[in-house]
């Protein structure tokens, strides 16, 4: 089986260059924009990895937080690494203390987001 | 495109219909007989956009829950499927899924399905609504109430998945369907189990006494068809017979068919 590969983010330009790339890494990727579509499917496909940004609105929202709940409710197997371009210390304890496996900070080169990935998820099968 | 997916299903031709016959059916009936076997009635089904993640209908339904526009999402569903199955030849009866929680809290959607039926040209005795919930309505009383609304109009109501999630003996009784469709967890396997060939006759009888039909959902093979028929039931609907799949391809299937018995009269 394919590792399955959640990806959540507001830019559809990032979530297309995200699902390009690891898709030619050997990927099963879903993109999703807003936090209800990312719990929809949640709810209804397992994956392995989600990679969420913190903020998914253009206010300062933290939906990003609200996607680490629902993936241990849904998927407590999956890892889950939270991106970000406006983290602090305190944003980077509270997403660990919800379940955060990873928690970078963007831009990160996609070289380096498939090694964590990679370093999380096992080798692509 | 627009930027919200809500936005996108909600959209004129955001959502699409495919269609799935429910055959009547006797003891020696055979997936292969599928072409000549008479059609009951056609569950008319939604699909999200193409190529989003709400293509599938769980998702979708999921989706539109947690966006709180499961009301709204209903309402756009019945009336694209609607727009379609207008041209369903032989004037199948159809039947739409509608939300339990829907029926519960729009009070005027029985009214907007028969304005949206009665501009398509389809009879509001011609719909049986299949009643799929997640979760009980909360305001029990509305929803009951809607169910006679519908009924009053001369609309049919299906129980969807029962014995499965919210589809149990309170609701059976609730709802006094004219239709208990079984669900597939029941009837796929029901071959070599005799527990669940057991449920299968209980829910016969069940629905004998209170003046119900049952249709046997996902009869995947001969062995699933054959189950189904030794315990009783005589509707089924599933792969094994025909898939869901869109007007273009059920309106040839449709033409020239049997015509189906007369149903039962509704639970009083």
């Amino acid at each position: 089986m394919t590792s399955r590969l959640l990806i959540v983010d507001d830019e559809e330009a990032i979530l297309f260059a995200l699902r390009e790339y690891f898709t030619t890494l050997g990927y099963d990727v879903d993109c999703a924009r807003e936090v209800e579509e990312a719990e929809a499917l949640l709810s209804h496909v397992q994956y392995q990895v989600v990679m969420a940004d913190l903020r998914l609105t253009k206010s300062h929202g933290a939906e990003g937080l609200e996607i680490i709940g629902a993936v241990r409710e849904r998927c407590p197997w999956a890892r889950i690494i939270l991106l970000t371009a406006y983290g602090s210390a305190e944003v980077e304890a509270e997403a660990r203390r919800r379940g955060a496996d990873a928690f970078l900070y963007k831009p990160k080169p996609l070289a380096e987001l498939a090694r964590v990935i990679g370093e999380l998820a096992g080798p692509v099968r | 495109m627009s930027d919200s997916l809500l936005e996108r299903i909600l959209e004129p031709g955001g959502l699409r219909a495919v269609f799935q016959p429910i055959f009547e059916v006797g003891v020696k009936a055979r997936a292969a007989d599928a072409a000549r076997l008479p059609i009951h009635a056609v569950e008319c089904l939604v699909r999200g956009p193409a190529g989003t993640n709400v293509e599938s209908p769980d998702v979708l339904f999921e989706y539109a829950r947690r966006k709180r526009a499961e009301g709204t999402v209903d309402r756009a569903c019945a009336a694209a499927v609607l727009q379609e199955a207008a041209h369903l030849p032989g004037e199948p009866r159809v039947c739409l899924n509608v939300h339990a929680s829907t029926l519960a809290r729009d009070h005027e959607f029985g009214v907007f399905i028969g304005d949206v039926a009665s501009s398509r040209g389809v009879s509001i005795d011609r719909i049986t609504f299949e009643i799929v919930e997640h979760t009980l309505p909360g305001d029990a009383p509305s929803f009951l109430n809607a169910l006679a609304g519908l009924r009053a109009v001369g609309a049919s109501i299906t129980l969807d998945h029962v014995g499965s999630g919210h589809s149990n003996y309170r609701m059976m009784l609730e709802c006094r369907p004219n239709y208990f469709k079984v669900d597939d967890h029941f009837v796929h396997g029901a071959h070599t189990d005799f527990a669940r060939e057991a449920v299968l006759e209980s829910v016969v009888r069940l629905a004998s006494r209170l003046g119900g039909r049952v249709i046997a959902l996902g009869v995947e093979d001969d062995a699933d068809l054959v189950a189904a028929t030794r315990a009783g039931i005589d509707l089924v609907q599933g792969r094994a017979l025909c898939g869901a799949v869109e007007l273009e391809r059920i309106a040839p299937f449709l033409e020239g068919r049997p015509a189906p018995q007369a149903s039962e009269p509704p639970p009083a």
